[in-house]
């Protein structure tokens, strides 16, 4: 019988456009049976198979065993086979690994003793295996070959057991402990990649435990200076940058290196990962007696240059890098982006058509405000809000909202000003989920900012009345509970109407000089049914609340008269019937009241 | 470290699959591939090859490097520990070596050896780690694994029809013969 081989598998797949399953499922059933031949060929060729199909979601875990068997075959064709469908399908709990020691162990072995290259490649295959598939067990028991491995004479053996060390040290961390000083001998290695290797592997391993490796820093200070190897240097560079948590004077002492290679490598991918390893240095430059190095500035000015070079690029790769680095840079320097000279440049990168640009633009947004340019930059930004939909959309006005009130106001000098813009995002569409946001922030200034109060009240006041007006259309009728739109066009979220009516309740003793007109036109846009019963029940609930404030200011108030004050009477009591049938406890609750107290007077 | 390296299509078939931090199970490691490719295909060209928090199953800062060509999207997940600009320049000598072995390398050829695009893969990537940049070192080895591959079923006796079949499939095509010096890929 001829068997299918994977090729005439892939053309049958192609072919079978409508029973591809079936064809599949099919393929999957001769497997099975070929897969316990005794004919190792056939056996390889099934496996090949299956390890294919496997690329497409199928279960290969029921061919563990004999995955085994063709990676035991000393014909290196079938014995790739073999390890690939080991790479590919064995899982940490795939019980036969504990089969596959020996098999290793031999492998691995026999790549030391002689040095025929066919034993090297074998002992290759057997790493790479290794290094995917390896458990705690394993681990242990594999530990002194490979170690052996990490001397022998042909580098490429040196990197590949360097490299599979590092998967051995996480299962099996009490492995580190043993190698550990043969791993640091290898990086005097002679070969420039056996290097790169053991570079890489600590740098995983400092990535958990940096303090373990800072006794290596001059060594790799050494390979900072002296190599020529960009790739080797970025690993360096990228170490080095991860140690500067640990100990303090390593940075100070980093700074001119790195900046060496910032002016003079051609290299883009070099340039850029000194110029953010200096800025992951430069939070740590700060000498004990708390003043700065001298060439902290010069260097920091040729870190933002770095950058802005980078996000001016048309490359858009080269664009984000600049925009990640600024976002390293300001962490240590908040203020290096609230200068003029890089706004427009910024700004730009929020209209990206990118969204990965876009939100790393948006990180930086809270360091480009400062006293002087926030006004100017929160217009620009409004503009940008107007045309920007979805969670985008959200994201700047959060950013807004932050700049503004970030540190307790600390950059915001007019608070008028920014009344408006609370009140002009709250009318906006699209900013539901920031409402209540609005809400705390609109309460937040009328309380806190005295001088303030009395323009609150004012522009509560009108919006407030705004919604007073009766033209309806038809369509109004069939919108969303939540879309309080009050006829004239003009939006205006619930939540906010909440703290609006709040505002005017609790600060109520400065409503005659807020409005011109009679008291009786708030009570009755507050208590109207047919404005208030589409607004959800927690506004209605405040609204009541309010119109008892306004009611009790409004008789304080000496200057209202007689008739005015009971037709606000009347104004209420025939209003309250409707929230009195309300079905929210809180609402009838307050209705009651309310009219309790009205009948009482 | 390097999380995963997918090569799909630009209908989303995966032409090769390697996870070096695993997922749970197929159903979840079909799940990623989808989710990478459709956030993926929907960037243009124009746009830079990162994007971020698209797979949260393999931790917090994973990134996705990727490249398109042609019909191919290449894309590698890694962490921080990883060079952005030295992993596209790593894609660019994959792609390179591919090119090499293959002659000429188009999506049909993967198609139809996907075993020895992995084995292409496992001299540049090893566990996650990258192992050598050096293209020539590269090929080096994969062209003599090729050769050791064919002679190892050469040496056989057996008659049979079938395993002759495998043989001509391993033994004529590029492994065995010198590389041409061709330059560019012609996706």
């Amino acid at each position: 019988m001829f068997e299918k081989t994977l090729q005439d598998i892939v053309k049958g797949i192609r072919a079978s456009k409508r029973d591809t399953s079936l064809y599949i499922s099919q393929c999957i059933a001769e497997i099975k049976a070929e897969i316990n031949s005794s004919d190792m060929y056939i056996k390889a060729n099934a496996l090949q198979k299956l390890t294919f199909l496997h690329m497409m979601g199928y279960s290969m875990t029921w061919a563990s065993f004999a995955t085994i068997e063709v990676m035991s075959s000393p014909r290196f064709a079938q014995k790739r086979i073999g390890y690939l469908a080991a790479s590919q399908g064995f899982t940490q709990g795939t019980d036969v690994i504990l089969l596959t020691t020996n098999l290793l162990k031999k492998e691995l072995r026999g790549a030391a003793v002689g040095s025929s290259m066919t034993g090297i490649y074998e002992a290759g295959l057997a790493i790479n295996c290794t290094s995917n598939i390896v458990t705690e067990e394993l681990a242990q028991d594999l530990l002194p070959e490979l170690t052996n491995l990490m001397t022998h004479p042909q580098p490429y053996l040196r990197k590949k057991s360097i490299l599979c060390l590092y998967k051995l040290f996480i299962k099996y961390p009490q492995g580190l402990r043993l190698t550990f000083a043969k791993l640091q001998q290898c990086l005097s290695d002679p070969n420039p990649a056996v290097v790169s290797c053991a570079v890489n592997v600590i740098t995983e391993l400092s990535d958990t435990n940096p303090r373990n490796y800072l006794h290596l820093a001059p060594a790799f200070f050494d390979l900072l200076t002296n190599s020529s190897n960009n790739w080797m240097l970025i690993k360096v560079v990228k170490l080095l940058g991860s140690l500067v948590t640990e100990e303090p004077r390593l940075a100070r002492k980093l700074l001119e290196p790195l900046a060496g290679i910032v002016r003079s490598t051609p290299a883009k991918s070099l340039l850029f990962e000194s110029a953010h390893a200096i800025t992951r240095c430069l939070p740590y430059c700060r000498k004990s007696d708390g003043s700065m190095p001298p060439n902290v500035s010069d260097i920091t000015a040729l870190c933002a240059k770095t950058f802005q070079d980078f996000v001016e690029e048309k490359d858009q790769n080269l664009k984000y890098l600049g925009l990640v680095g600024f976002g390293s840079l300001v962490k240590s320097f908040p203020r290096v982006l609230s200068t003029s000279n890089y706004r427009p440049l910024i700004l730009t990168c929020l209209s990206d058509e990118d969204v990965t640009i876009r939100s790393r633009a948006l990180d930086l947004l809270p360091s480009m405000a400062s006293r002087k340019n926030l006004v100017g930059l929160v217009v620009q930004l409004l503009q940008h809000i107007n045309f920007a939909s979805g969670t985008y959309k959200l994201e700047l006005v959060a950013k807004v909202v932050e700049m503004c009130s970030g540190e307790k106001y600390a950059l915001l000098q007019d608070f008028k000003w920014y009344l408006d813009i609370l009140f002009q995002l709250g009318h906006m569409r699209g900013l539901d989920d920031h409402a209540e946001l609005l809400r705390s922030q609109v309460c937040d200034v009328a309380l806190r900012v005295l001088p303030v109060r009395s323009y609150a009240v004012k522009r509560s006041m009108e919006t407030l009345l705004e919604g007073n007006n009766e033209n309806y259309s038809s369509k109004d009728e069939t919108e969303n509970i939540l879309d309080a739109d009050n006829g004239r066009g003009k939006h205006i979220m619930p939540e906010i109407l909440r703290a609006l009516a709040w505002i005017v309740g609790e600060y109520s003793d400065l409503l005659p000089e807020a409005i011109e007109g009679p008291c009786h036109s708030v009570l009755q846009a507050i208590t109207a049914p047919t404005n208030s019963t589409k607004l959800p029940t927690s506004t209605q609930s405040v609204y009541l609340q309010a119109s008892l404030k306004i009611f009790a200011a409004t008789c304080a108030n000496s200057q209202v008269t007689d008739p005015e004050l009971e037709a606000c009477v009347h104004t209420i009591s025939c209003n309250l019937g409707v929230y009195m049938e309300s079905t929210d406890v809180e609402v009838r609750e307050r209705a009651v009241t309310l009219n309790g107290v009205l009948v009482a007077l | 470290m390097i999380k995963g390296i997918i090569i799909v299509n630009n209908h989303g078939k995966p032409r090769l699959v390697k996870f070096y931090q695993s997922v749970d199970s197929e159903q979840q490691q079909q799940s990623v591939i989808r989710k990478m490719f459709t956030q993926v295909t929907t960037r243009p060209d124009s746009f830079c090859n990162y994007l971020e928090g698209v797979v949260p199953e393999w931790g917090e800062n994973v990134k996705l490097i990727y490249r398109h060509y042609a019909t191919l999207f290449f894309i590698f997940a890694v962490d921080a520990q990883e060079s952005d600009l030295g992993i596209l320049d790593l894609i660019q000598v994959f792609v390179e070596a591919l090119d090499k072995c293959f002659e000429n390398v188009c999506e049909l050829d993967l198609i139809f050896h996907s075993d020895r695009v992995h084995y292409v893969l496992d001299e540049i990537v090893m566990g996650g780690m990258v192992l050598e940049t050096n293209i020539s070192i590269i090929l080096q080895s994969i062209k003599d694994q090729g050769k050791m591959a064919v002679d190892s079923l050469n040496k056989t006796d057996d008659a049979k029809t079938q395993n002759r079949k495998i043989r001509d499939q391993l033994g004529d095509s590029a492994f065995a013969t010198t590389f041409s010096d061709g330059g560019g890929y012609n996706f």
